[in-house]
């Protein structure tokens, strides 16, 4: 591949636009393709991504403890929360399903707020050695995020079926909404931390030359 | 395709920073079948594919109306104790919104009905500008649009919810999978695969060719 520019856009005072890329002079406040409003690169993106990072973790708290789901079960209440609803799926044998739970409500939320935390720290220690691990964290941690939400789901649609009154119904729980609030924060400080801080002010090496 | 004597704009459009590491990146002319990444990064920037903005007006007409098809039918049914218990997906939404949960129940309404809809429209809408003459009004803002909404899309991980919720009632009765289901899941394929067509900066490119 050829590659006239070894530098930073930001050095050449330019921007790429992050919805059509095109690239644009920083003198210019809208972009020239698709007028979106551009800023640069620096204007606070860390204090934004650890600001919504920490209310993740706040949520994170009642969405493990409280219950997120409740479940009638002629005439007798009991409530379970999301490890406990791992742990009724394990136990009868459904290997597959209790695995996806718990990956998508468990592993991944916690492996997404250490793998942000890490990211910012990194960052603003502008250590460089751990990049390229780094750039793999930041992508799989957007990819990923969105996939938590499938328990959230999962109880909006039990309640919403199982309704069968006296026999049997099922109620969502206040850890339903906590959890929700989390998956959303989180994807927000993934969305909001610029991958791009990783590279700034870091002179140009090819490490293997394709 | 290619103006002579704008030769000075095109070569500028050709370069790019690269969205995760900010590099810049000229890019050559790729052929059909062929992909940029960045060579720093190696973030992929761009794929160029035969035909793909034909198949991605295909795919989502069709995503469009599988999604219609997928709103009035029984979603999930099952009988227990001779009682037949049937839910839609708008059954879903009401339900939710009246055990108190209206943000869960406008969660799920934005994320996996919305959103996609309004990202089908808005594409269909930019594709079928792209193939007249000129651009119809709002093609930017709705491009623009489709951009910022489409990360916000959850709907294939509700396919994937309604088959946990599946598996877990169906060890208390016997569920059967209604049409709705199915022309949802049939939403999902067209919609993913559309997605995964879409490349920003050749839709962008040719709005930007379209232009002139």
């Amino acid at each position: 591949m050829k590659d006239n520019h070894l530098d930073n856009a930001e050095q050449n005072h330019q921007y790429g636009c992050p919805v059509c890329l095109t690239l644009n002079d920083m003198s210019h406040p809208r972009c020239r393709t698709c007028h979106r409003h551009l800023h640069l690169i620096n204007s606070n993106s860390i204090q934004h991504t650890i600001a919504l990072l920490m209310t993740s973790i706040i949520l994170y708290i009642p969405a493990n403890f409280y219950p997120i789901m409740y479940t009638n079960w002629l005439g007798s209440q009991t409530a379970s929360t999301i490890m406990g609803g791992v742990i009724s799926l394990w136990e009868p044998g459904t290997y597959p399903i209790a695995i996806v739970i718990f990956v998508a409500s468990v592993l991944v939320p916690i492996g997404k707020i250490i793998a942000l935390s890490w990211l910012c720290l990194s960052v603003t220690i502008r250590k460089s050695d751990s990049r390229r691990i780094n750039v793999e964290l930041y992508r799989i941690t957007e990819l990923i995020g969105r996939w938590s939400m499938v328990d959230v789901f999962a109880v909006a649609i039990l309640a919403a079926v199982v309704q069968m009154g006296q026999i049997m119904s099922v109620y969502p729980g206040i850890a339903a909404l906590a959890f929700a609030g989390m998956v959303i924060t989180t994807m927000l400080a993934a969305m909001t931390f610029d991958p791009r801080l990783m590279w700034a002010n870091q002179p140009h090496h090819f490490d293997k030359e394709n | 395709m290619k103006d002579t004597y704008d030769y000075g704009q095109e070569e500028a459009d050709s370069t790019l920073a690269c969205h995760e590491c900010d590099l810049l990146v000229s890019l050559p002319e790729l052929k059909y079948g062929e992909s940029a990444s960045c060579p720093r990064c190696n973030h992929l920037l761009t794929r160029r594919f035969m035909g793909a903005h034909n198949k991605i007006l295909a795919l989502s007409i069709s995503a469009f109306i599988f999604l219609i098809f997928a709103l009035p039918f029984p979603f999930l049914s099952f009988t227990s104790q001779d009682k037949e218990y049937v839910i839609s997906f708008a059954d879903n939404i009401i339900n939710m919104a009246l055990m108190d949960f209206f943000s869960i129940a406008i969660l799920i309404f934005f994320t996996t009905l919305l959103i996609p809809a309004i990202c089908l429209l808005a594409l269909i809408y930019v594709l079928i500008s792209l193939q007249s003459k000129r651009l119809f009004p709002y093609t930017h803002q709705l491009l623009q649009l489709v951009f910022i909404l489409v990360d916000w899309n959850m709907a294939e991980i509700f396919l994937v919810a309604i088959l946990v919720s599946f598996i877990k009632i169906s060890s208390l009765a016997t569920v059967v999978l209604g049409l709705s289901f199915w022309s949802y899941a049939f939403f999902i394929i067209c919609l993913v695969s559309s997605l995964a067509l879409l490349d920003r900066y050749q839709i962008w490119r040719k709005v930007k060719l379209h232009e002139r």
